[in-house]
């Protein structure tokens, strides 16, 4: 395979592509793929919400809706949210900023992406009609095992594919985090990109097989006739929650805290300083990723199980409140003194960081278990995780785009469209997710295609659907910035940013062999937050 | 005094109250001055070129933002704790329904005092629209606390009354509970809050809250009205 590194990605032919090892590329492929489900997943959140908009059904029928949501859910979460930045960004910057060659095992990384790419085979063969699954991201049983809820099988398979991914990218990225630092590189001057990606996939480690193990018994159940879930014969539908939400609920931290990586390495770079209380913050990563594993209940409070456990697990969800809050607050002091720079993946961030302030504090609600015996599978959940999962991150990813587009093409993203792209989406996203949250105050309930025309309902969903519209363009902007930037954007110097960190100290695009034969010297002083003069551009 | 409407959603409008004022607060002491250093600290060539690098971390500042959000969170889950137990608490002299979810309507027993069946109404499954045959309302009475013991015969359901802000899912092979009072008469929503299907979102049902005698008079009509039908 080593001829296949030999060539840069823009000049590697199909046969590279698909038998390549290198990283940069395997990155790419990853981005990329997943971008495009997440066009796909978008349209599909694009329907949904216009058959919301007004009472009765005048799109789509509910099964049909049914079959998008699930796969909006399904695709939103482990496409975008899970692989797109993690197996894109992840593999393209790891070796990058920590000064290796590749990861560890470039040939196992070879297997998770195609492993990946099985997985998004068999959620296309979805698409086929009479092969549509209806049960939503969750796959509740004993629902799942009814033949209302379509063809369970493809979903057990997509996510056993996606979970042999996801455990060799972590195996990968974690060893070669321990083993292949540059001489000089330390744990205390290791980008915070870095340290969240690490902490995401020993969460990944951790998790993933217990998803795994939920799905399968899911899949003998409904297929070989056991009765892991099936209350007549001795099972016990909520055994399948506890599996399922032990890794799920961990999960959207393995989503988000990267996201807090590129926040952390984005705004430093353009308040040109280092980043306020760095030590903070690698501990609250690492405690976000510990408590992340003893909170999972609050996704069953209202599902019968013991009040103690209900209140206990209160406890320890608002507990998360603490490490978050004290990224945020790091962000903002770090904010203090600066020399602030409001490019595009600046206000991308700042956005970013704006959608999470509000997501936490929605959040706090959902914890708080006497709020939520109210608001529990109401529309007001899914605004707020539209506004975590949804918007937090994808304006997190969208900013570290336009970042790292120098290094990863060659090219500039087109900064006209970048700023257009961002107000459309975080005027469109407010309006949309947050008029959502009014709603289930109201009482809406989610993964409702149809609802009685109660006024005030009817309002805040066609509000809501106006949101969404702009929101939809903007991500439209955003993506033909890409394709403008990738075909005619301005030739990028090596460090157009003028950042110290690792990754920016070689040619744009990145060459084939990152630093050359050696590791490249990294000073005794070294630190990806010294910013001296000021940027190129 | 104003009349409450219902419990325990008088608990739950409060609870929500105060959250609504600490996460305004929050959010004010946190967006607001990041918006001013946004505006104060911006790049200026030639003048403000590059941030301070002094001011990488401060452990006082970074305590403080550690120890005061604790305590905040802490308190908000006491008192939610608190309201909590008001929630899950059934008041004494409560009447007992019992509802079980189907895929996808509601089948509800009324009892009598030594726990048997003495009326049952089904709300059948209307895919096309909203409305309910009156002989399918759910019956109960006003300013009396209703305990609901829920349980389902096919997949998870939750039962949701919304005028009094609380649901609780209905699992087969379980029995779980919620409990409610509402004080006006009228007509009210309920619907089915846990996913379960095709007909998720037409999973609902009326509540019709009638005064104390009325409601009395209704079960003891319709009582005889069931046996006649058993008969036949
Ligand atoms: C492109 C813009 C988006 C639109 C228009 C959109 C729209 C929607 C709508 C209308 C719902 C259904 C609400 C319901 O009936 O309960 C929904 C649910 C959901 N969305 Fe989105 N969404 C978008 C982006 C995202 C993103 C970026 C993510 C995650 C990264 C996401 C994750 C989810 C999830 C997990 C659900 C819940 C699925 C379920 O109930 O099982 N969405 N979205
Ligand atoms: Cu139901
Ligand atoms: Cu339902």
């Amino acid at each position: 395979m080593r001829e296949a590194v030999a060539v840069p990605w823009f000049s590697a032919g199909l046969k590279e592509w698909i038998f390549t090892t290198d990283h940069k590329k395997i990155g790419i492929m990853y981005f990329v793929t997943g971008l495009v489900f997440f066009t796909v997943a978008g349209l599909f959140g694009m329907i949904l919400r216009f058959e919301q908009t007004s009472p009765g059904f005048q799109v789509v029928s509910p099964s049909f809706y049914n079959y998008l949501l699930t796969g909006h859910g399904a695709v939103m979460l482990l496409w975008w949210a899970i692989a797109a930045h993690i197996g894109g960004f992840g593999n393209f910057l790891l070796p990058l900023m920590i000064g290796a060659r590749d990861v560890a095992f470039p040939r196992l990384n070879a297997l998770s992406y195609w492993a990946f790419f099985g997985a998004s085979v068999i959620v296309l063969l979805t698409l086929i009609p009479g092969n549509h699954i209806k049960m939503m991201w969750t796959g509740y049983p004993p629902y799942a095992a009814h033949a209302d809820a379509g063809v369970t099988a493809y979903y057990v398979f997509a996510i056993h594919l996606l979970g042999v991914s996801s455990i060799a990218t972590a195996v990968n990225f974690i060893t070669t985090y321990l083993r292949m630092r540059a001489p000089g590189i330390g744990f205390w001057n290791t980008n915070l990109y870095i340290h969240s990606l690490i902490a995401a996939n020993v969460i990944q480690l951790i998790g993933v097989p217990s998803l795994a193990g939920a799905v399968t018994m899911l899949f003998l159940d409904r297929y070989l006739g056991t009765n892991f879930f099936n209350p007549a014969l001795g099972g016990d539908p909520l055994l399948y929650q506890n599996v399922f939400w032990f890794y799920s609920h961990p999960a959207v931290y393995v989503m988000i805290i990267p996201i807090f990586g590129f926040f952390s390495e984005i705004l430093a770079t353009f308040s040109r300083k280092p980043i306020f209380g760095y030590k903070s913050m690698v501990f609250a990563i690492w405690g976000i990723a510990v408590i992340s594993f003893i909170v999972w209940i609050h996704h069953m409070f209202t599902s019968g199980v013991p009040d103690w456990a209900r209140v206990l697990i209160s406890y320890t969800t608002v507990l998360v409140a603490v490490p978050t809050g004290i990224k945020i607050f790091n962000w903002i002091a770090t904010l203090h003194g600066g020399a602030i720079i409001l490019r595009s993946p600046m206000l991308y961030t700042l956005g970013g960081i704006f959608m999470f302030l509000i997501g936490g504090l929605t959040g706090i609600p959902n914890a708080m278990v006497a709020i939520d015996l109210g608001v529990h599978d109401s529309l007001f959940v899914v605004g707020h995780f539209h506004y975590v999962l949804g918007m937090a991150l994808t304006m997190g990813i969208f900013g570290a785009v336009i970042y790292w587009f120098p290094k990863i093409t060659g090219r500039m993203y087109p900064e006209n469209l970048g700023k257009i792209s961002f107000w459309l989406v975080f005027i469109g996203a407010n309006i949309f997710y947050f008029t959502q949250m009014v709603a289930g105050f109201l009482g809406m309930p989610r993964r409702y295609p149809d609802y009685p025309p109660i006024p005030e309902w009817v309002t805040l969903n066609q509000i809501s659907t106006i949101g969404a519209l702009i929101l939809g363009v903007g991500v439209l902007v955003f993506l033909v910035g890409m394709i403008k930037g990738l075909t005619s954007g301005e030739k990028a110097p090596a460090n157009p940013w003028n950042s110290p960190s690792l990754e920016w100290q070689i040619d744009s695009p990145a060459p084939v062999n990152n630093f050359g034969e050696k590791p490249p010297r990294v000073e005794p002083d070294y630190h990806p937050y010294k910013y001296g003069a000021p940027p190129a551009f | 005094m104003e009349e409450v409407l219902a419990y325990p959603a008088k608990w739950w409008n409060e609870a929500v109250l105060v959250w609504l004022v600490v996460a305004v607060v929050i959010y004010a002491v946190t967006a607001l001055p990041g918006i001013y250093f946004i505006v104060k600290y911006r790049f200026k060539p030639g003048e403000r070129e590059i941030g301070d690098q002094e001011k990488h971390g401060h452990w006082g500042l970074e305590a403080l933002w550690t120890i005061v959000p604790t305590i905040v969170v802490l308190v908000l889950a006491t008192y939610s704790f608190a309201v909590f137990k008001k929630q899950r608490t059934v008041p004494e002299g409560a009447m007992t329904i019992k509802v079980t979810g189907f895929m996808w309507g509601w089948q509800v027993e009324y009892l009598d005092d030594k726990g048997n069946t003495v009326k049952t109404v089904v709300t059948a499954y209307n895919p096309t629209s909203y409305e309910v045959p009156e002989e399918q309302k759910i019956v109960v009475p006003a300013g009396k606390p209703i305990k609901v013991l829920l349980t389902s015969m096919d997949v998870i359901h939750a039962f949701y009354v919304m005028p009094a802000k609380i649901v609780e899912d209905a699992v087969p092979g379980r029995i779980t509970y919620l409990w409610f009072q509402i004080n006006k008469p009228g007509e009210y929503w309920v619907f089915c809050r846990e996913f379960c299907g095709t007909g998720h979102s037409h999973m609902f049902a009326k509540l019709k809250v009638v005064p104390p005698e009325q409601f009395a008079l209704w079960l003891k009509g319709e009582t005889e009205l069931a046996k006649r039908s058993n008969d036949i």
